[in-house]
């Protein structure tokens, strides 16, 4: 048997923990045992740093007590200790205040075809061939460090730091109506962060990574090379005058730009009048060529999901459809609040569909000709009540669809859904590695001040 | 609180020869130090929504990690249980680091071990009403009361969130150089957020306390405090308009402002960047980094702060550390690693998340102490430029220094006099140019008491705090 599975026992254990609720008088309840076990190894100038092993469990419980409601959870799964943690959590569920639109979702709504946890071909038997000199074998790959002097032009690299991870992840999850959704997962992830110093003394850092569910496609062979090239690249910084200018945004950062979006149409901002697309459903608010989509059955790819954190099915969804707010991510208990159709509590795997023909970002900035390229967002932040943001960024200025000049200290404001509303070509290169994924995007005509 | 010992070991059911024997077995393959970290944590959590108390739990979260340090490589593996097989396994997964055998141990860093027994009299943080013993009976009430006040105050509330989330933390520490601590810490928070309608606009508004603390906390002056700033300066919220922007004189308001300070500069002085070469202040020690007269500081001695700690997670006590005095940085911010590289004593920086993590160096309570000057006058010198008093959202590249941060609330700086609310605009700057270009620092030090947690690597509580600074060219994105 697998250590880092969930075995027959713990299954069992966590059936009897429903069992122990209902017989202490709970109406409802939803039991979530997890457990996971992860390996990392660090590297820092070439020569292995730290190691680390994980194996971690934990049992949450939902539980529906006399018209309320309360969460628990517990990672001392022994019988006699839950069965104790069990009767004190409804006593103290009895203790809060009713609250009638509190349920389980209907038995209907549930996933019920995440039966053996690998239906959507997550768990790679890769991982089961792992140990522990293969890891140190490919953490030690991915770094640059004894070959940096063949690089170092103008700069010299202080300090180079590369981590590689793999993980093990295997969810049960049940309910009183007869939820039973597994969900198993492998990832392996690589990842290189570099400090270089140019030959004034300034210090610059840049990072590259890459994760997958599958060891053989992963690429770390690459990894400090890329995070070398990308900190090289920002040297001799500077700022333009502000003003308005075409804004690329790399794919690598562009989930800053979608994920304010996706949280405004989300039931608890909603409900609580904290969100910019308050009554936005059904409404043409985007540019007709916008398609934003949910996308959480694509199999091997990371993200994907059978079931919500209530066990409610997923499917493939237009959350934006031809520029029209097509969804609400409305738990069971946010839409009973909000008088409307449940849907699922959060996007699960947010799908940006590319515009027009470039493949890559070189194509997408030659057709753009002039612009500022944002590579990377350095804090600000946004108003969720107004969708008014403030980011700090730094990228590179664009003449004639190439980089001239890196830049820094420079800022762009403005509100969400008329920022989205100058978006007007994207690339088609978004990562695998990426649960959302979103292309490298171009905005027209953003304020930038500096 | 400090328990008896016996407390702590009949919780993780260990005693000194069993953790003699783990230590031995985790430095069979040689390394230069070990230590173990027993944690037992029970948190409790109400939520008011909608007018009523209608979410709440608890968690239990128990376990132990075991580290292997060989000079600065770290070995490092944790067990949800304290059975001694299980135990043993950590040893050994967190053995690998070192490639040697037990004759291989060296001495390390340098040494300085604190033999003494953890004194209850010294405890930074006893607890009156302790929360595991108190009821959810007696919360409920401060939630409700908290709202009504909220709503008694303001017309324009619509909606109302208040979180209760409150803590307490059993921890035993052995390592190889033969010392054994424990400490029990609690934590206590309530934080609300307000919706407010206007005209068809709506604004939000929050307000936090968080203390190292029992259930004591939750009186009526707080129930006032909480609602008061939570509903004070919503006119302002509305009124506010980005300005233009541009480079300015800026004003940073006492108190929570502070955050910069914990981003910009704090974290360019924790030793592992330094040890590394990739922080900004890395070849800058013993040399001026502002200019005199200031000095700022880690605190961890600050009864009942949030980021107060009697041991820091390495056992060793918890002080009070001078980073910059009188505009000379003299030290870094030291776990046990970093204090070795640089032959310093720990500074009791070495703190973690939970058992699942090694320590690194983190701040606790960080603040520039005051000054000599009025804060009116620092308006008044300004002239033209921005006051804030209030950010959401920081963010720094530790290596070259530079830092953004979104401002929640402040006032345009006309003519010396503070004139129109401004939000939603970010100041952007870099951080030892900040600290060179400070021309006057107030006399009016505030230690913000809000829920702040730091985020490098692994989450752990933290305060911060600043006199009002005049600051004479940073760069503010306006509209």
């Amino acid at each position: 048997m697998k250590e880092y599975l969930i075995s027959a026992s713990e299954e069992a254990l966590a059936r009897h923990c429903m069992e122990e609720a209902l017989k202490n008088g709970a109406s409802g309840v939803r039991v979530n045992l997890s457990k996971s076990l992860m390996d990392l190894v660090g590297i820092l100038n070439g020569e292995v740093d730290r190691v680390s092993h994980s194996l971690d469990r934990s049992l949450q419980l939902s539980l529906f007590v006399d018209g309320r409601f309360g969460t628990f959870s517990s990672n001392r799964l022994e019988k006699e200790n839950l069965d104790q943690f069990i009767q004190k959590a409804v006593e103290t569920v009895r203790m809060l205040e009713e609250d009638p639109l509190r349920s389980l979702p209907a038995p209907e709504r549930v996933a019920h075809d995440a039966v053996s946890g690998n239906e959507l071909e997550l768990y790679s038997p890769s991982y089961e061939a792992m140990d522990s000199a293969r890891r140190r074998e490919i953490a030690l790959e991915s770094c640059v460090w004894e070959h940096r002097h063949e690089m170092e032009k103008g700069f010299s690299v202080l300090s180079e730091e590369c981590e590689y991870s793999d993980s093990v992840y295997d969810v049960l999850m049940l309910d009183s109506n007869g939820l039973e959704a597994r969900h198993r997962e492998t990832s392996f992830e690589i990842g290189c962060e570099t400090t270089i110093q140019d030959e004034g003394g300034r210090l610059y850092e840049s990072y590259w990574w890459d994760a997958s569910t599958a060891l053989e496609k992963l690429s770390w062979k690459d990894c400090g090379v890329k995070a070398l090239r990308r900190a090289a690249a920002q040297m001799n910084p500077g700022d333009i005058p502000g003003g308005r200018y075409n804004m690329i945004v790399d794919t690598e950062c562009a989930s800053k730009l979608l994920t304010p979006l996706l949280t405004a149409l989300g039931g608890y901002s909603l409900q609580q009048n904290n969100s910019f697309l308050a009554g936005s459903l059904g409404k043409q608010l985007f540019p007709t060529f916008l398609n934003i989509l949910d996308r959480p059955h694509d199999k091997g790819c990371s993200g994907s999901r059978l079931f919500d954190s209530e066990g409610v099915a997923t499917k493939e969804d237009f959350v934006i459809k031809d520029g029209v707010v097509s969804k609400y991510f409305l738990s069971t208990y946010m839409a009973r609040k909000m008088n409307m159709e449940p849907t699922v509590d959060d996007c699960t795997r947010a799908v940006v569909e590319p515009i027009g023909n470039c493949d890559t970002l070189e194509s997408l900035l030659r057709e753009v000709g002039d612009g500022i390229l944002v590579t990377g967002f350095n804090g600000g932040n946004s108003n969720s009540a107004t969708g008014n943001f403030s980011y700090g960024i730094e990228g590179f200025l664009i003449k004639d669809g190439k980089r001239v000049r890196p830049l820094r200290g420079m800022l762009i404001t403005g509100d969400f859904p008329a920022l989205w509303n100058k978006l007007f070509l994207t690339a088609a290169d978004a990562r695998p590695c990426m649960t959302k994924q979103i292309p490298s995007l171009a905005f027209h005509d953003v304020d930038f001040s500096s | 609180m400090i328990h008896p010992k016996e407390y702590y070991t009949a919780i993780f059911g260990v005693d000194r020869p069993e953790l003699r024997s783990l230590v031995s077995r985790a430095m069979r393959r040689g390394g230069s130090y070990c230590d173990i970290f027993f944690e037992n944590t029970s948190y409790g959590s109400l939520s008011l929504r909608d007018g009523a108390v209608t979410s709440g739990g608890s968690h239990q979260d128990f376990g132990v990690g075991i580290r292997v340090l060989d000079g600065e490589k770290t070995g490092y593996a944790y067990s949800e249980s304290t059975n001694p097989a299980l135990m043993a396994d950590c040893a050994d997964a967190a053995a690998a680091i070192a490639s040697g055998t037990a004759t291989d141990v060296s001495p390390y860093g340098t040494r300085r071990p604190s033999r003494g027994e953890p004194n209850p009299a010294a405890d930074r943080y006893p607890e009156k009403q302790g929360w595991r013993e108190a009821s959810m009976h007696f919360f409920l009430p401060f939630l409700q009361k908290l709202e009504q006040s909220i709503r008694s105050k303001d017309k324009r509330v619509v909606k109302v969130i208040a979180n209760l989330a409150f803590q307490n933390s059993d921890y035993l520490m052995y390592n190889s150089f033969d010392e054994l601590k424990w400490d029990s810490r609690p934590m206590g928070t309530v934080a609300v957020q307000v919706v407010f309608s206007q005209d068809g606009k709506y604004e939000n508004q929050s307000a936090s306390r968080s203390w190292r603390c029992g259930a004591e906390m939750l009186t009526d002056s707080l129930i006032e405090e909480l609602s008061s700033e939570a509903v004070g300066r919503v006119d302002e919220r509305f009124a506010a308009r980005r300005p233009a922007g541009g480079k300015m004189k800026v004003v940073m308001g006492a108190g929570a402002s502070g955050i910069l300070l914990h981003e910009a500069m704090g974290h360019a002085f924790e030793a592992d960047f330094n040890r590394k070469g990739t922080s900004v202040f890395a070849d800058k020690m013993g040399k001026r980094v502002c200019p005199e007269g200031i000095f700022i500081v880690d605190d961890g001695t600050i009864p009942g702060n949030r980021g107060s700690l009697n041991y820091d997670d390495e056992g060793v006590p918890g002080q009070k550390t001078y980073m910059v005095e009188d505009g000379i940085l003299t030290s870094y911010l030291h776990d046990r690693i970093s204090a070795a590289h640089y032959g310093v004593a720990p500074t009791g920086n070495g703190r973690r998340e939970s058992f699942r993590y090694a320590p690194i160096p983190r701040m606790r309570a960080t603040y520039m102490e005051s000054g000599v000057a009025c804060p009116d006058s620092l308006i008044k010198e300004a002239g033209n430029g921005i006051y804030v008093d209030q950010f959401s959202n920081g963010q720094v590249k530790i290596g070259e220094g530079d830092f953004t941060f979104f401002v929640k609330s402040g006032f345009l700086i006309e003519d010396g006099r503070l004139t129109m609310p401004v939000k939603d605009i970010n100041i952007i700057g870099n951080g030892p140019e900040a600290l060179k270009d400070i021309i006057a620092v107030g006399n009016d030090l505030k230690i913000d008491q809000g829920a702040w947690t730091c985020g490098k690597e692994q989450s752990v509580p933290v305060s911060c705090g600043i006199p009002s600074v005049l600051i004479k060219n940073l760069t503010v994105g306006g509209a």
